[in-house]
């Protein structure tokens, strides 16, 4: 891997998102049974497990999307679960970043106005926010693609693009939810590899779902989720 | 879909019941049309007798007025015992009676007998039953006379029969002829929206279950196969929807007797669907659905593994705007260097113009948008118009479907609004506190001369003796010995020699909507076109007019009289009155009206005909926002993954909203307006080629109807918003 140093260390580090004793039910599914989990802030976290095993409610969570049933979610030092919907929305635009599988693209937007969309809601005009947009696009070495439609572009590029505007506005956590499931193996690493060397360049948190080991070990730390609960692994020195 | 054909099938079963029930009424006043062409088989009312061997009945159709309203007032006189009776009366009245219908006789006893009964000065002996009614609100008189008498009436014909069709080539008393076939075009008009919102609702639908083929095709369906499912799938809906649509019908029926499409309520009993028509809808909607949906597949390819488009649609050219810019340019051409010599000539470059804006219009509508919306995306700084803007200029064809039906709808009903509000401002007697509404003229235009003898002077002191009479003005006729300083000026504009009467100043001084003499003049000439064809100059003409001096040998007051007129002070009481003296005095030589208005008939077609366009205006809108709808919910649903995903990223509901109000509300509104402006300026154009007049803007009920129509189209596409909210429910996304 050839992912650049970074100088974060966690212990030192207060915590940036903390869940504690989460509970989600889907129905009378429960997705989560009492998730405890600390992130520290520039940590780039793994959390692992099989398929339906909660990892994604515990993104979801997390990330102020779902309100949890039971528990408490935290950021930067304030109750996240507490928020209504409109601040929960407020705080995702502002201070997260997001990555998905796949279908997250405008499909009547070019590749740039995808881009520069969260610097846009955020109010900034459109001559700066397309300009700041396209600085991202020769750091992520797509610089030829900006004004192309998502259907005119593959896989592999437009995970970049959404990396992209996963990042433009400098969020604090990026959340990714199997950011490399629809790519093949290389595309795949490609896309992890500027997602890590961005994330630490910005020192960008980082909460990374995947079931895929090799994805995983270009995190910090994994966790694995497991019926519900989180249960911690070894983690691995910051690189 | 079921619910959207539903509601689509019960608005062309309303529109189609409204187009029925206007044809039943008019078929219940065409015995008033009759004529003495009108041959066997006839109706008859009471008499079994056969045309051939019945007496004739002399006959005499006129029209009156009271505030406003059309009185229609036939004279009838018995040759014979066998004399044929007129519908909705049990026998013929004898002189000196008559029937009326309900409303008038109503009218009769509600107001002084010396406004409105003197008139006839005749005993009721009954009321005209409702089959002879076309409306229950109409004020019809039959009375009777004797036939010695009215067999030396101008304009009284013998006959044998009455007329069952009111476009046989009779006397159009009523204007039901031209009213009928401009409201069957209005209807026909009222009908392209609603088949286009079935047409959307079918075509979506299909659209929506392309990927379930795509799956069935992976379990080795054949295309063909598929074609049929889908055919089945559309031909099911359809006919549960074509259901659902009739007993929604049925519902409403009550509902729509209420809609003055024609300027006054329908009877329940005259909404009736036939035989015929329920026979198309219930198997034409299904059969169509089956060909839209075999269409809507046909656009795509389905295979085991997806769907796919065949192509993204081409954008829209722009010469598409030719056409319009033609018919526009030809229009404003003819109103510039005047319009063609003939009626003919003049009646082609009319319907070439209106009929080149009316193809440029459907033809430029997807430029136009495209135009419009890539103006909305790149220029503005906002997320929604930015969304919006890129979808409606990515498929302009595919948004401007759903209401392709509404450009041509409120581009005609907006030219008849527009025609019809500036006759009717100009000359109607809506425009109140002119001189020309406050003065009543009478013309012996029915005599047989154009003139009568004299004006006895009791008729005289009797107007003169009316509370709010201001001023009496006689026109007589000029001695071939009169001399004139100058020319008699051409206030119609007709052309040719200007023939002219005389009056006296002291007279006219009273009555200023005539015009004025030349000081110190004694007698004047007067157009004596002055009150007729003022459709084609304002009332206010006349009055701004000086009459050249005219010199005669004699005293003017022994010579034969063409016209009357009287000034009151407005007052409806000093009108009726005025109008009263007239009718009793001249009950068959004279045409009575305010001075400059239309002809009462006339003037009543074009009331009807702008509530009419107003109602179809209104329907459009609200049809278009049907149709809009379901193109909403299809596009919203489309866009499901997409537009969760984004608000999960934090972007506010609100915007998505917007996004979604954006473009459909856009082209709704754009389009409606610029429909309604075009449709302004060609009438105004035509107003100026034709009839020399300048567009009088339609009241503010138009404006009020237009904003009102458009504002419930968004309340219908706005029901559609809580849609987003609940296919982008957080708890539901799916983010893997």
């Amino acid at each position: 891997m050839n992912v650049s140093p970074a100088t974060v260390d966690v212990r030192s580090t207060s915590y940036l998102i903390e869940a504690r004793d989460v509970a989600y039910n889907f129905g009378e599914t429960p997705a989560l049974r009492g998730a405890n989990l600390s992130i520290s802030e520039g940590e780039i976290l793994a959390v692992m497990g099989p398929s339906g095993s909660g990892k994604s409610t515990l993104l979801h969570c997390l990330a102020g999307i779902l309100a949890p049933k039971r528990g408490e979610i935290w950021f930067s030092g304030e109750r996240v679960d507490t928020l209504n919907e409109n601040e929960r929305s407020k705080l995702r635009r502002d201070a997260f970043g997001f990555v998905f599988q796949f279908g997250q693209l405008v499909p009547e937007l070019t590749a740039e106005e995808n881009v520069a969309l969260p610097l846009l809601l955020g109010g900034l005009r459109r001559s700066d926010a397309l300009e700041r947009a396209r600085r991202w696009f020769d750091r992520l070495g797509i610089s030829d693609l900006e004004r192309r439609r998502s259907g005119e572009l593959s896989g592999g590029q437009q995970q970049r693009v959404a990396l992209a505007r996963g990042l433009v506005a400098h969020p604090k956590v990026l959340f990714a939810d199997e950011p490399t499931g629809s790519l093949d193996s290389l595309t795949g690493e490609l896309v992890m590899e500027l997602l890590v060397t961005a994330a630490r360049q910005d020192g960008t948190t980082v909460v990374l779902v995947t079931h895929e080991p090799r994805v995983a070990a270009y995190a910090n730390r994994e966790v694995v989720v497991r019926d519900g609960l989180v249960s911690s692994l070894v983690p691995q020195p910051l690189t | 879909m079921s619910l959207a054909v539903a509601v689509g099938v019960a608005m062309l079963l309303s529109t189609l019941a409204i187009i029925n029930a206007l044809s039943t009424q008019n078929a219940r006043g065409a015995w008033l049309a009759t004529s003495s062409q009108i041959s066997p088989p006839a109706r008859q009312a009471t008499s079994q007798h056969s045309s051939s061997n019945v007496d004739p009945l002399w006959w005499k159709v006129s029209t009156d007025e009271f505030e406003n309203q059309l009185i229609v007032r036939v004279d009838v006189a018995a040759t014979g015992a066998q004399s044929v009776v007129p519908p909705g009366i049990p026998r013929l009245p004898g002189p000196g009676q008559f029937y009326a219908s309900p409303a008038l006789a109503a009218l009769l006893r509600s107001t002084p007998a010396s406004e409105l009964g003197d008139r006839f000065n005749t005993t009721e002996i009954g009321t005209i039953g409702p089959l002879a009614l076309p409306s229950p609100s109409d004020l019809i008189i039959v009375i009777g006379d004797n036939a010695r008498t009215l067999a030396h009436v101008p304009g009284a014909t013998k006959i044998t029969g009455f007329s069952t069709s009111s476009s046989n080539g009779g006397p159009d008393t009523l204007g039901t002829t031209g009213l009928q076939i401009l409201l069957a075009i209005l209807g026909l008009v009222l009908l392209f929206p609603v088949l286009v919102f079935i047409g959307t609702a079918t075509r979506l639908s299909a659209a929506r279950r392309e990927q379930r083929f795509a799956a069935m095709r992976l379990a080795g369906a054949t295309l063909r196969q598929v074609a049929v499912i889908s055919a089945v799938e559309a031909i099911v809906a359809s006919v549960m929807g074509v259901a659902i649509g009739f007993c929604m019908f049925f519902l409403a029926k009550p509902a729509l007797v209420h809609v003055p499409f024609a300027g006054q309520p329908l009877e329940a009993g005259d909404l009736s669907i036939g035989l015929i028509d329920i026979l198309l809808i219930a198997i034409g909607v299904p059969v169509a659905a089956a060909m839209v949906a075999r269409v809507a597949l046909r656009r795509v390819q389905i295979s085991p593994l997806g769907v796919a488009r065949r192509a993204t649609p081409s954008p829209p050219h722009s010469w598409r705007i030719i056409p319009l810019t033609a018919g526009v340019a030809e229009l404003a051409f003819f109103a510039i260097v005047g319009h063609p010599a003939s009626a003919n000539g003049q009646i082609q470059t009319s319907l070439l113009g209106f009929f080149l804006v009316m193809i440029g219009l459907v033809l430029a509508g997807p430029w136009l948008m495209m135009a419009g919306s890539k103006i909305m995306a790149t220029r503005t700084n906002r997320v929604a118009p930015m969304l919006a803007g890129r979808r409606l200029s990515d498929n302009p064809r595919g948004a401007y479907r759903a209401i392709s039906g509404l450009i041509l709808a409120v581009f005609v009903t907006s030219v008849s609004v527009g025609v019809v509000s500036t006759l009717l401002s100009d000359h109607g007697s809506t425009s109140s506190n002119t001189l020309a509404s406050k003065t009543v003229t009478d013309q012996f235009a029915f005599s047989q001369n154009g003139s009568v003898p004299a004006v006895p002077t009791t008729v005289l002191a009797s107007l003169h003796s009316i509370r709010g009479v201001t001023g009496v003005t006689l026109v007589y006729e000029a001695p071939s010995t009169t001399r004139i300083d100058g020319t008699v000026p051409d206030i119609n504009g007709l052309g040719g020699d200007v023939q002219y009467g005389l009056v006296s100043c002291a007279e006219l001084v009273t009555t200023p909507a005539l015009g004025h003499c030349r000081a110190g003049a004694t007698y004047a000439a007067l157009a004596d076109d002055i009150a007729f064809m003022p459709v084609t100059k304002s009332v206010t003409v006349a009055a701004a007019t000086t009459w050249p001096t005219a010199h005669v040998s004699h005293d003017i007051d022994t010579l034969p009289v063409q016209l009357v007129a009287v000034a009151t002070n407005g007052s409806p009481s000093a009108i009726a009155r005025s109008e009263t003296v007239f009718d009793r005095s001249f009950p068959f030589e004279s045409s009575t009206s305010l001075f400059g208005q239309i002809n009462m008939g006339s003037s009543q077609l074009l009331s009807q005909l702008k509530t009419a366009s107003e109602v179809v205006i209104l329907a459009s809108l609200l049809i278009a926002g049907c149709s809009l709808a379901v193109t909403t919910a299809a596009g919203v649903s489309e866009r499901k993954r997409p537009f969760s995903l984004l608000r999960l990223t934090g972007v506010p509901l609100g915007v998505l909203r917007r996004v979604v109000v954006l473009e459909t509300a856009a082209p709704l509104i754009v389009i409606a307006l610029a429909s309604a402006l075009i449709g302004l300026v060609a009438s105004d154009l035509f107003l100026r080629s034709q009839l020399g007049l300048t567009l009088r803007l339609p009241g503010v009920a138009y404006f009020v109807i237009v904003i009102g129509g458009l504002v419930g189209a968004l309340a219908v596409i706005g029901s559609t918003l809580p849609l987003i909210n609940r296919i982008t429910r957080l708890d539901d996304a799916r983010t893997e």
